[in-house]
C-alpha cells in the first residue's frame, strides 16, 4: 500500500512541492507563512475550477480548448445583461445566469461532438474562436469596470484574515470553497458513479465500452455540461477577484491549464487522471509561479520551468513502460525457475 | 443424449454479390467444445458474427435452446447465453482486474452507483467459478495476455455464458498457458458450459475439440470427432490441396571453414547467459525454447535492439560491435520480428512505401528527392517475387491477410539483400496454405546462399525448414539436434519437458 503511494505520482508532485517550497523559503525566509499558503491556495482557486472539468474531457480521452473562452461568454454576458437593468444585488445571480450560459455552450460543445461525431480538439478550437468572437462583436470590445454595488466587496470576503510583514493584509478566499466543493463533486462522480467509471473506460478503450453498453453520447455530454458549469464559476469569480469583466477573460490560459492536468498524473491518451492529481498540479504551477517572483528569478522563466516540468512528467510514464518491459523479461525468466 | 444448446440451419450470407457463407448447418451441445477451422476467407468469422447477432443471414435459421430465430439481435443473442471472446479481449487496459471483470454486469442491472465492494465481491466469485487467482487490484494493461484472456472468459462465465466463442484463443500463449487454458475449457464443459474455437493451430485442435467443423470458401467440408482426425486430414479440408511436408530436400549447407555468423559467450542480463554457436552460409537454423527462454532476446540482441552486455559477434571472421539496429543493419543482417503488425509494418501506409522504407535512402535522384518510379519497381518486383496478393501497390498494408502481411515485412527485409536473416515466429497467426508458401520462401532464400536463423516454438515448422535447432532454456542453449537425426515426438518431447520437470 505504502509502496504504491510513493510509485504513484500524486505523490511526485507533492514531492516536488515540498522541495521547491523548502528551497525558495532557504532563499526568501518571507515565504514560509500562511499568507503565502493564502495567497496560492486563491490564485489556484479559478485554475482549479477549470481543471477539474478539463480532468473529465482528459479522462474521456480528449482535449478541451474551449473552455476559456466559456469563461469569457458567461461571465462577460452575465455583466452585459445585468448592466441592462441596473443589477446592484450580490454574485449570486450571476452565479446563476452565468451557469446558464455554460450549460448552453456545454451542450453546443456536446451536441456537435456526439451528433456530428467530430474530434474533440478540432470541434473546441473551433467553439473557442467563436465563442470570443461572439463575446467580442455581440457583447462588447472593452473589459468593463461598472461593479454592481453589491459585488464590490467580492474580492476581499475572506474566511480567515492574516497579516504579513511582506504580504500585508491577505486571507482565505470564499472561492475555496467552491473549489472543495467541485473537487469532492467530481471525485464522487469519477469513484462512484457509473458515469465517472463511464468516463474512465472510454478513455481506456472506446470500442470496448460501446461494446459493453456504455451511452458514449450521453456521458460525453454531461462531461461537456460539467465543463460549462465549471467554467461559468471560474469565469464569474476570477472577474469578482480582477474587479472587471473582460470579453477576452482567460485568453491564452487553455494550454496553462492543460499542462497543469497532465502534471498532476491525467495522460493525454485518456482513461487516466485523479482530482488530487490535478489540484496538485495547479499549486504546483502556481507556486513556481510564486516562487520565481519571490526569489527574484525573472517571469519569464516561468514558462521555461513549467516547460521543463512537463518533460519530465510526459517522460516518466514512458520510462517506466520501457523498465517495465525490461523488468518483463526478468518475471518471465523468473516463473520458468519455479 | 446431450441437450441440444445451439443448432444453425442453412445459413447463407452474401457482401456484395460475393459468398461468405453458402449454405452451412452445424449444431452444438451443451458442455462440448467444438473448433471451428478454416483459412483466412473461409467464412468462420462471418458465422461467429452470425450466431452472436452482429450480422444478419440471408438465408437459414439459429435455434438456441429451442428458441427459433430467423434473425437474432445482439441482445436477444446475448440473453441466450452466447458470449464471444475477440482477440483483443474486450478489457479496459486502464481499469482494475475487479472492475473489468464486473462492469459488464453491474451495467446490465442499471445501477447508478458503484459498490467497490460488490465489485470486488463479484469479480472473486467470478475467478473462484474458473478456479484462477487473478490481483483484483492489478491494472489490467499490466498483466500477461494468459491473465486478461482469464479476464475476458471470467466475464463471459458472470453473465451467465452458455456458448463462450472464442476467437484464436491460443495466438499469443506459452505452452504451458495453453495447457492451463484447455483445464479450464475441460472443467467449463463439465459445468455444461459449451464452447466454439476459431482456430489456425492443427495441433490444438485435435487437442481440445471434441468436435471439428471445417469451412473452406464459405462451405462446411467436414464435420467429424476429433479423435478420428489426424492433421493430414485438417490440412487437406481446410486448404483443399495436399501440403507435402515429408520429402522436404535440402541442399546440404557447404561446411566453409568459416561461418557467416558466429556467436561467442553473448550475455545479456536477464536474457541470457553464455550463448555460443554458428551459423554457415545456405543454413536455416532453428532456436527454439518456452517464451521467457530468453529466444526472443537473443534475436533483439543481434539485431541491436537489445545490445548484449558482453560476449562477441562475429561476422564473415570480423567481430563486429552491435550496439544499435543502424550497426546490424549495415552489417548485413535483417530481423523479421514476432508482432509484426506493431513492429514490422506501417499499417495504414501503402504496401509500396512499406516495401521500400528500409532502403528508401537508395532510391533517390540526383537531388535526393524520393525517385517514386525507383520505389514503384522495387515494390512491384516483390510483390511478385513474394506472391503477395493485392490488386496494387497502393492500398494500405492493412487491407492485407495475415500471410500476405508477413511477406510484406519479408519483402521489406529482402529488398535490402541481407546475408544474415532472424525470423521470429514467421508464420505465427498465418494460415496452413501460407504457412507452407512461407516455408518454401525460407529455404529458397537459404539456398540462395542467406544464412536464416528462424525462431519459432512451432515444432512441425521447425521440422520442416530447419537444417540444425537449437533449444534454449532459461537464457541457455541445452541442446542442439540435426533435423535428419530426430523426430517432431523427441523435440516436442524435450520442448516440453523442461516444463514438467519445472513444476
Amino acid at each position: 500500500m505504502f509502496s504504491k503511494l510513493i510509485k504513484s505520482n500524486e505523490f511526485l508532485v507533492l514531492l516536488i512541492i515540498i522541495v521547491l517550497s523548502i528551497v525558495i523559503g532557504l532563499i526568501n525566509p518571507a515565504f514560509f507563512s500562511v499568507a503565502t499558503i493564502y495567497d496560492i491556495l486563491r490564485a489556484s482557486n479559478v485554475y482549479n475550477l477549470m481543471a477539474f472539468g478539463l480532468l473529465l474531457v482528459v479522462i474521456l480521452g480528449g482535449v478541451d480548448i474551449s473552455f476559456v473562452a466559456i469563461t469569457a461568454v458567461a461571465s462577460y454576458g452575465t455583466h452585459m445583461a445585468m448592466l441592462k437593468i441596473d443589477y446592484q444585488g450580490g454574485i449570486w445571480l450571476y452565479f446563476l445566469i452565468g451557469i446558464a450560459i455554460g450549460v448552453i455552450c456545454g451542450l453546443l460543445n456536446g451536441l456537435l461532438i456526439t451528433k456530428f461525431k467530430l474530434p474533440i480538439f478540432d470541434l473546441t478550437l473551433a467553439t473557442q474562436t467563436m465563442l470570443y468572437g461572439f463575446s467580442l462583436f455581440f457583447l462588447g470590445a472593452t473589459a468593463n469596470f461598472d461593479l454592481p454595488e453589491g459585488m464590490v466587496g467580492y474580492y476581499g470576503k475572506y474566511l480567515a484574515v492574516t497579516q504579513d510583514p511582506f504580504i500585508g493584509t491577505t486571507g482565505l478566499h470564499i472561492s475555496v470553497l467552491y473549489v472543495l466543493a467541485a473537487g469532492i463533486a467530481i471525485w464522487w462522480l469519477l469513484k462512484y458513479t457509473m458515469i465517472g467509471r463511464g468516463i474512465y473506460a472510454i478513455g481506456g478503450n472506446r470500442e470496448v465500452a460501446k461494446r459493453s453498453g456504455f451511452n458514449i453520447d450521453k456521458i460525453t455530454m454531461i462531461v461537456f455540461v460539467i465543463m460549462g458549469v465549471l467554467s461559468a464559476i471560474a469565469g464569474v469569480t476570477q472577474s469578482g477577484f480582477q474587479r472587471n469583466f473582460s470579453p477576452t477573460l482567460f485568453i491564452g490560459q487553455n494550454l496553462n491549464v492543460l499542462a497543469s492536468v497532465i502534471l498532476g498524473g491525467a495522460s493525454i491518451h485518456g482513461g487516466k487522471g485523479t482530482v488530487i492529481g490535478t489540484f496538485l498540479g495547479v499549486v504546483l504551477t502556481q507556486l513556481i509561479n510564486r516562487a520565481l517572483i519571490l526569489t527574484g528569478i525573472p517571469v519569464e522563466w516561468q514558462q521555461f520551468v513549467i516547460g521543463v516540468l512537463l518533460i519530465i512528467f510526459i517522460a516518466i510514464p514512458a520510462i517506466r513502460e520501457e523498465r517495465n518491459r525490461k523488468v518483463g523479461h526478468t518475471t518471465e525468466l523468473i516463473t520458468e525457475e519455479e | 443424449m446431450a441437450e441440444e444448446l445451439l443448432r444453425v440451419e442453412h445459413i447463407s450470407k452474401n457482401f456484395a454479390g460475393v459468398t461468405a457463407l453458402d449454405d452451412v448447418s452445424f449444431s452444438i451441445d451443451k458442455g462440448e467444445s467444438m473448433c471451428l477451422v478454416g483459412e483466412n476467407g473461409s467464412g468462420k468469422s462471418t458465422m461467429i458474427k452470425i450466431i452472436s447477432g452482429v450480422y444478419t443471414a440471408d438465408e437459414g435459421k439459429i435455434t438456441i435452446n429451442g428458441n427459433q430465430y430467423k434473425k437474432i439481435t445482439p441482445l436477444e443473442s446475448m440473453h441466450e447465453g452466447i458470449q464471444v471472446i475477440y482477440q483483443d479481449f474486450g478489457l479496459f487496459p486502464n481499469l482494475t482486474v475487479a472492475e473489468n471483470i464486473s462492469i459488464s454486469e453491474l451495467l446490465s442491472t442499471g445501477k447508478k452507483l458503484v459498490n467497490w465492494n460488490q465489485v470486488r465481491e463479484l469479480a472473486q466469485s467470478g475467478l473462484d467459478k474458473i478456479g484462477v487467482s487473478i490481483p483484483l487490484d492489478a491494472i489490467a494493461g499490466t498483466l500477461s495476455t494468459a491473465d486478461r484472456q482469464l479476464i475476458a472468459i471470467t466475464k463471459a462465465i458472470l453473465a451467465d455464458a452458455r456458448l463462450i466463442i472464442m476467437d484464436e484463443p491460443t495466438t499469443a500463449l506459452t505452452r504451458r498457458e495453453i495447457e492451463a487454458l484447455f483445464k479450464i475449457i475441460q472443467d467449463l464443459n463439465e459445468q455444461g458450459i459449451a464452447i466454439i474455437f476459431v482456430s489456425h493451430k492443427l495441433n490444438e485442435v485435435r487437442q481440445i475439440s471434441q468436435r471439428t467443423v471445417i469451412l473452406r470458401n464459405g462451405k462446411k467440408v467436414l464435420d467429424q470427432d476429433a479423435e478420428k482426425l489426424d492433421i493430414k486430414t485438417i490440412e487437406y479440408q481446410m486448404t483443399g490441396r495436399e501440403i507435402d511436408t515429408s520429402s522436404i530436400k535440402y541442399s546440404h549447407p557447404a561446411k566453409t571453414s568459416q561461418p557467416l555468423l558466429k556467436v561467442e559467450k553473448l550475455y545479456l542480463a536477464n536474457g541470457f547467459f553464455d550463448l555460443s554457436f554458428e551459423l554457415y552460409k545456405n543454413e536455416v537454423l532453428g532456436i527454439t525454447g518456452l517464451l521467457g527462454s530468453g529466444r526472443t532476446e537473443l534475436a533483439l540482441s543481434l539485431f541491436g535492439q537489445l545490445p548484449a552486455d558482453s560476449g562477441k559477434i562475429i561476422i564473415d571472421g570480423e567481430e563486429v560491435p552491435i550496439r544499435n539496429i543502424f550497426d546490424a543493419t549495415s552489417r548485413g543482417l535483417g530481423y523479421v520480428p514476432e508482432d509484426r503488425i506493431r513492429e514490422g509494418l506501417f499499417l495504414p501506409h501503402s504496401i509500396t512505401d512499406n516495401i521500400a522504407v528500409s532502403i528508401i535512402d537508395t532510391l533517390t535522384t540526383t537531388a535526393s528527392f524520393i525517385d517514386s518510379q525507383a520505389k514503384e519497381n522495387l515494390a512491384e518486383e516483390w510483390i511478385e517475387k513474394l506472391n503477395v496478393k493485392t490488386p496494387t501497390g497502393d492500398l494500405p498494408a492493412q487491407s492485407l491477410s495475415g500471410g500476405n502481411q508477413q511477406r510484406l515485412v519479408l519483402a521489406k527485409w529482402l529488398a535490402h539483400n541481407p546475408k544474415i536473416l532472424i525470423l521470429n515466429g514467421p508464420t505465427v497467426g498465418v494460415d496452413v496454405g501460407s504457412k507452407s508458401e512461407i516455408h518454401e520462401l525460407i529455404r529458397s532464400l537459404a539456398r540462395k546462399g542467406m544464412g536464416i536463423l528462424m525462431i519459432s516454438d512451432d515444432i512441425p515448422e521447425l521440422m520442416q525448414t530447419c537444417n540444425r535447432i537449437l533449444l534454449m532454456r532459461r537464457g541457455k542453449i541445452v541442446n542442439e539436434f540435426i533435423r535428419e537425426k530426430t523426430s517432431e515426438e523427441e523435440l516436442t518431447q524435450e520442448l516440453v519437458a523442461i516444463d514438467i520437470n519445472n513444476h
